[in-house]
């Protein structure tokens, strides 16, 4: 390095925005799921059960928010939503409400090719039991269904944990967001986007391994 | 309202769909082939290389493509002493994060062939170099069309995070039109209608090319 | 056969009709499966459907519990047409027991839980009686001791053992096999067999579509030879194994390398 001062004390320095920047990551990832699973399994069901229209609405629902890019999103929801809904909503509901949209269109993806996955003759069974199309999802597709369903869930959410940082840009004031503000303030680059770099990849690295040892635990072999 | 802002500015924003196209295609086989490397030293590499290959994999996993590109066009200057152009620095930025994702992609894909094919071809007398490039790879490709499809999508995606270090890309021109004419609805929504007609054949395509040839990729 | 045996088959064929089918014609697209089908089933009766693949044996066992619906003719159960009516459908099908040749065990359930899924759900008998049922029908078949097993600890013959299980537990009139050993290991064959075999020494009337023609020819009252949609042939298994009427038996006889 060519006579270059690094000052590493700034992270220490900012310490306490920075925790609490992380903690709004990890606040709007599990916002973001606790959302985007009930809502995806309804709009999956939608698409698998509903009569016509609205299995297609439903699925245009799907392929737009699969089809454009989330920083796009959030930027059109921070412009859109509060003329839709008449409401003023704080730039972190936004993002929320973004993120959302979002997660959910790709949670219903999964619902849907999850329930498609299970054998017909497992359904066939069911029915020659006697049991009713409710009956058969309820005690034999969906507990059969949650198994799939779970590995991709898990990598969905470690996805989504990096996704947060897009909300940055409409000045959520999650990690990205404050890393870059206090690199402004401070004029100290590299140490603050390297601490940025580290702190991602200190809570997304557990994440990720846990999300494999989910996806080996949970693999269907058939 | 009013998108006549949209036709008043058409060849500013036209300007930044090339742009998008360029980076995507630049970046996306750029990442490919490093991708490729990454995958056959993670496979046959020396214990010391697989464990960082593994290392490098996990961490792309675990740090979102906005912190790398920010970090490649701010930091890496520094470190380095150099200067760079936003596109260049999203190049790399892209690059390296996206390397990760298409190396699993080829390891996921290899692995998949049958190891029965790899033995019958050992018992023909055929070299390991000779397998893989003439019966592994092949039905490899075929098996990897549909996550090749998601890549593509997710590269084209990626690109408009390359607005934010000031890429004059499709995201970033319509950032600047809608900041000029306060008119974010209009632009933000074309914005939408445009890349969804750019995202949504690529998955749709690769769908149709994959349903054709896969009867070549079961073993 | 011996003498006793088809006395008893003779009465057996005396006895009410549990199932008829009636010019029953089952369509796929262009391709017509069935094609005009006619066959009694008798209370008591062992019948065995035999045939090439394709010939549309499965195919009419499918139609009988209404997996299938038919086209044309009917089908009668215990002397009234199967309904169409989902609810009216769902009630018969509880008196007829299906056995799959891929088992379809439910994997996330164990051997206990399976057997005692369709009384507890279904026939809502409560969840004790259920599994009282469900233990009877394992120790039935041989496998009290594996009642805790995941299906995916369990070797194909148990497996199948489980459904033939699963099936009993819902007591029913009738039991359908579809092709039950197609799927085996030779050893484990024997074991589905023998199970099948006892139950119909104890009189349930059973249709069998089988490729097992040592099965058919021990076990079966009446053995119908499938061929293109159609039965070309019926009859004890002593005309049909012994004494063939048609072409068509003897061809398909001496393809299996049948020599009686």
């Amino acid at each position: 390095m060519n006579g270059l001062t690094l000052d590493w004390s700034v992270v220490w320095q900012h310490r306490e925005q920075l925790v609490a920047a992380t903690g709004t990551t990890i606040m709007l990832t599990i916002a973001t799921m606790a959302i985007a699973v009930p809502c995806g399994m309804i709009v999956a069901a939608l698409r698998l059960y509903a009569w016509a229209p609205v299995r297609a609405a439903a699925t245009a629902y799907v392929e737009l928010f699969r089809n454009v890019p989330l920083i796009l999103v959030v930027f059109w929801a921070f412009y859109v939503l509060p003329i839709w809904t008449g409401l003023g909503l704080s730039p972190l509901a936004t993002g929320l409400a973004a993120l959302s949209l979002n997660v959910t269109a790709y949670n219903a993806e999964t619902f849907r090719a999850g329930l498609n996955s299970i054998r017909r003759g497992q359904v066939e069974a069911a029915m020659a039991l006697g049991m009713s199309r409710t009956q058969a999802l309820r005690r034999v597709i969906i507990p059969q269904a949650l198994r799939r369903v779970l590995p991709v869930l898990a990598s969905t959410w470690v996805s989504l944990f990096k996704d947060t940082s897009l909300v940055s840009v409409i000045a959520v004031t999650e990690l990205a967001y404050v890393a870059m503000q206090v690199r402004a303030q401070t004029f100290r680059v590299l140490e603050m986007l390297t601490a940025m770099a580290a702190i991602y990849w200190l809570l997304g690295y557990p994440q990720a391994k846990l999300a494999d040892w989910i996806q080996r635990r949970y693999a269907v072999s058939e | 309202m009013d998108y006549s802002v949209i036709t008043d500015h058409w060849r500013f924003l036209a300007s930044g769909v090339v742009v998008t196209l360029a980076l995507s295609l630049a970046s996306g086989v750029s990442s490919i082939a490093a991708g490729f490397v990454v995958a056959l030293g993670r496979m046959h590499g020396p214990r010391w290389l697989r464990a960082m290959i593994v290392l490098y994999i996990d961490s792309m996993r675990a740090i979102p493509v906005l912190v790398v590109l920010v970090w490649t066009f701010f930091a890496l200057p520094i470190v380095a002493g150099i200067t760079m152009a936003p596109f260049f620095a999203a190049l790399i930025g892209l690059t390296v994060h996206l390397a990760a994702y298409a190396a699993e992609i080829f390891r996921a894909g290899i692995e998949s062939v049958r190891p029965g094919q790899t033995r019958a071809a050992l018992a023909l007398g055929m070299s390991r170099a000779e397998i893989l490039r003439r019966i592994v790879l092949p039905q490899a490709v075929v098996r990897m069309l549909p996550a090749f499809g998601s890549f593509l999508s997710v590269t084209i995606k990626d690109t408009a995070i390359a607005s934010v270090i000031a890429v004059p890309e499709f995201m970033r021109q319509s950032e600047t039109v809608q900041g000029q004419t306060f008119q974010p609805i209009e632009v933000y929504t074309f914005a939408m209608l445009v890349y969804f007609l750019l995202l949504f054949p690529v998955t749709r395509g690769v769908d149709l090319v994959y349903r054709r040839v896969a009867h070549l990729g079961r073993s | 056969m011996s003498a006793a045996r088809e006395a008893k088959a003779r009465a057996k064929a005396g006895g009410p009709k549990i199932i008829r089918y009636r010019g029953v014609i089952k369509r796929f697209g262009s391709f017509t499966a069935l094609n005009g089908v006619e066959l009694d089933v008798h209370a008591g009766e062992v019948v065995c459907l035999i045939g090439p693949s394709g010939s549309g044996k499965s195919t009419l066992l499918r139609c009988t519990n209404g997996l299938e619906t038919i086209d044309g003719g009917d089908i009668e159960f215990e002397g009234a047409l199967l309904p169409k009516d989902d609810r009216a459908l769902r009630s018969v099908r509880t008196r007829m027991g299906m056995v799959f040749q891929s088992f379809e065990l439910f994997p996330h359930l164990t051997a206990q839980q399976n057997v005692a899924e369709g009384p507890r759900t279904v026939q809502k008998v409560g969840q004790a009686e259920a599994n009282r049922r469900a233990s009877a029908m394992l120790a039935k078949v041989g496998l009290a001791d594996k009642a805790p097993n995941f299906p995916s600890a369990l070797s194909g013959g148990q497996q199948q053992r489980v459904a033939i299980a699963r099936a009993l537990a819902m007591e029913p009139d009738v039991m359908l096999f579809d092709e039950p050993t197609s799927a085996l290991d030779p050893e484990t064959i024997g074991e589905v067999l023998n199970v099948m075999k006892a139950l119909a020494e104890e009189g349930m009337t059973m249709v069998v579509v089988t490729h097992e023609m040592t099965f058919a020819r021990r076990v079966g009252d009446w053995v119908a030879v499938f061929d293109a949609g159609r039965i070309v042939e019926q009859g004890p298994p002593a005309q049909i194994f012994e004494a063939p009427a048609t072409e068509r038996t003897r061809d398909f006889l001496s393809h299996l390398g049948w020599s009686g």
